[in-house]
């Protein structure tokens, strides 16, 4: 369970002190898929960096599986988002000089994976999220909109992580494409039984998932569902 | 993959760039090299010069000043062997100067006498058959007479006035051979009709043509060069010896082996050396030094900024990439080692290409640093030995004529000139490994920085920009 308490995240601007995340409780299940909408600005890509571990918060907890990871020094948090937390991206930041499937097996690599297993299971990642053999071997520049966001969704998933962290994953995709990746989204958190939080302004997909919190202004303004 | 292979392939991501960045640093380091083998290579000149070279010093009796006037006594074997005994003298040459005229040679003198040599046979100064045969001169028949200098180092003969020794047949005699052989100078040998075997008269004795040789100087051309002991036999001048040369094992050693050469045979002989001379020629030598070993480090700071300034760039163009790296679990060590890979290919890359170029480079620019740097002190240099080497013909009993003599001192000062020039930057393995060391000391330095701030970077940053 992924279980966020009175979590505040303030920032010194020009003099001022901006709190981009006010106060923030949640608590969501296991295997959830839950989405966060708001407007530019909100707080959502902050709240989504605290939840990553990307970044500090001036005060609160958050605990996933029962531990709290607020307390985690910076090298356990190197580890912990290596091998707890997969992150998918707007704009989908593969790096562009390595093959589809290389991509995939960077994560492995960082939490320390056996060699010899990282390519199976980047294989078996990439056909799952429906990308060939040939295609598992293009650089991310031969590879359309869509073909990469399921590359970076197999990246996601690599080391089997409790909570995937996707942030506008269907931002530049057209609306074919964007379905296809929500349903593949929404389909591999039964099938991994992973937690998935989406930050997206499309409510239409916010409304597709199981639960969904509206921030405003850096506060939880309620949640549906 | 690893980090060191994602490193190596990051560097060729951009081929223009790293084919640009390689040229340019390569060229840095070819320069530093270059510069390398240069500061080498003059180093062991420097040495060798000090070493080989102006390291004379000349010995000749007080007063003497050859067949031009002046007196005094010849030296003695006594003295000459004191003098090796004195610390930092290396070895010394020996050489008695005589002259043959008609009354004790059959061989006819090559010079012509002309109005100096007839002027110096009219005022009784010493030349000719004036002072040795005791009649008045006869200066309208005069012919100068045959020098003839016994030496006991017939391996270091050059001539004084400017000429280099050469052999052009027969072959040199022994140092302490007491045979009745000679050397002859081409002209005497020519208007003699002498070759290798034949044989002419001196002192009564039939002297056999050992060696003709040439030195390009028509005094030099126009001598007999004998064993010493055979000169001084046949002169009845035994023990004599009017002109010696010390060799010191170091130019740095000249001045004080020469003093204590002065203090060991006080006022009996005059001692000279060519210090101030030599070392005034070194001394470009040591600019060249300095200035190599100044480009070395301009250039090899020079590649470190060239890396700096590319890593900085790299780095800064890939701060999304960092931040992803971190965000999926990359440690910083395992990011900043990435980045250490990619800088450390493209200076092995640009070693290669500096290390191929410093092997055709390095001689050429040696020898321009040096041609170029030493053009002036040589030409000061020779004017200055050509002027000493006549100086030492008076001293060591060469004939009015002028021209040179065969001492070992002519020899060494006379090619200062050229040696200072003939320097090789040699190309060794050394060097292969110094252009390695020196890419991964660039490597390490230039990318320091952007070490740094791949350090700085926060994964977050990467979510903000989104």
């Amino acid at each position: 369970m992924l279980k966020v308490e009175k979590l505040t995240k303030s920032f010194s601007s020009g003099g001022n002190t901006v709190t981009a995340v006010d106060n923030i409780s949640l608590e969501v299940d296991d295997g959830k898929f839950v989405s966060i909408i708001g407007r530019s600005g909100s707080g959502k890509s902050t709240l989504l960096s605290l939840l990553g571990t990307l970044d500090k918060p001036s005060s609160g907890t958050i605990e996933l599986g029962g531990q709290d990871v607020t307390k985690l020094r910076d090298h356990a948090l190197i580890k912990y988002r290596a091998s707890s937390i997969g992150f998918v991206f707007q704009s989908y930041n593969l790096v562009p000089n390595l093959s589809a499937i290389e991509n995939v097996m960077l994560p492995m690599e960082f939490a320390g994976m056996a060699k010899s297993e990282r390519r199976p299971r980047a294989e078996q990642l990439l056909e799952q999220v429906g990308l060939d053999e040939t295609k598992q071997q293009r650089r991310p520049g031969r590879l359309s909109g869509g073909e990469q966001q399921r590359v970076a969704i197999a990246r996601a998933l690599a080391n089997k992580p409790k909570l995937i962290l996707a942030d506008e994953p269907t931002g530049n995709l057209d609306s074919q494409n964007g379905k296809m990746i929500f349903d593949l989204l929404h389909q591999l958190s039964k099938k991994e039984n992973t937690t998935i939080i989406v930050v997206t302004h499309d409510s239409t997909i916010a409304g597709k998932t199981e639960k969904t919190y509206e921030l405003l202004d850096g506060k939880l303004k309620g949640k549906s569902k | 993959m690893n980090v060191i292979t994602r490193g190596v392939r990051n560097a060729f991501r951009n081929n223009i760039r790293t084919g640009s960045i390689v040229v340019i640093l390569g060229l840095s380091i070819a320069l530093a090299l270059s510069m390398l083998l240069a500061h080498q290579a003059v180093g062991k000149k420097i040495d060798n010069v000090k070493g080989t070279v102006g390291n004379t010093i000349s010995i000749s009796p007080a007063g003497f000043r050859g067949f031009n006037g002046g007196g005094g006594n010849p030296l003695t074997q006594t003295q000459i062997d004191s003098v090796s005994k004195i610390n930092h003298v290396s070895s010394v040459s020996e050489s008695l100067s005589d002259r043959l005229t008609s009354s004790n040679t059959n061989l006819v003198s090559s010079i012509d006498a002309g109005a100096l040599g007839r002027r110096f046979a009219s005022n009784g100064s010493g030349s000719g058959t004036v002072s040795i045969g005791g009649n008045a001169p006869d200066l309208a028949n005069f012919t100068p007479p045959v020098t003839v200098v016994g030496t006991n180092d017939p391996t270091n003969l050059d001539s004084a006035g400017g000429g280099t020794f050469t052999l052009k047949s027969g072959q040199i005699f022994d140092g302490a051979s007491t045979a009745n052989v000679a050397l002859v100078g081409s002209t005497l040998a020519t208007k003699n009709s002498l070759v290798v075997g034949s044989t002419f008269t001196a002192y009564g004795a039939t002297i056999k043509v050992a060696g003709i040789y040439g030195t390009g100087n028509t005094f030099g051309d126009s001598q007999l060069i004998m064993p010493l002991a055979t000169v001084q036999t046949l002169s009845s001048q035994p023990g004599d010896i009017t002109s010696a040369t010390a060799k010191v094992d170091s130019i740095d050693n000249l001045a004080s082996t020469t003093t204590a050469i002065k203090n060991s045979l006080g006022s009996s002989a005059d001692v000279t050396n060519d210090q101030t001379t030599t070392q005034d020629t070194i001394s470009s030598l040591q600019n060249i030094k300095s200035i190599s070993l100044y480009s070395v480090i301009g250039a090899v700071v020079a590649g470190a900024v060239i890396i700096f300034l590319t890593m900085l760039m790299i780095v800064r163009e890939r701060r999304r990439e960092i931040g992803v790296l971190k965000a999926i679990g990359a440690s910083n060590l395992k990011v900043i080692g990435q980045f250490m890979t990619e800088a450390v290919t493209l200076t092995v890359l640009a070693a290669i290409i500096g290390i191929l170029i410093a092997i055709v480079a390095a001689d050429p620019i040696t020898k321009t640093l040096v041609n170029n740097s030493t053009s002036n002190s040589t030409t000061t240099s020779v004017t200055l030995f050509g002027a000493g080497a006549g100086a030492s013909v008076s001293v060591s009993g060469g004939p009015a004529a002028g021209g040179g003599n065969f001492v070992a001192r002519g020899r060494g000062l006379g090619r200062v000139g050229s040696s200072l020039t003939n320097i090789h930057a040699a190309v060794g393995f050394s060097i292969v490994i110094y252009g390695l060391l020196a890419a991964l000391g660039i490597a390490i330095v230039g990318s320091s920085i952007a070490s740094w701030t791949i350090a700085k970077v926060r994964p977050a940053e990467v979510m903000r920009s989104e």
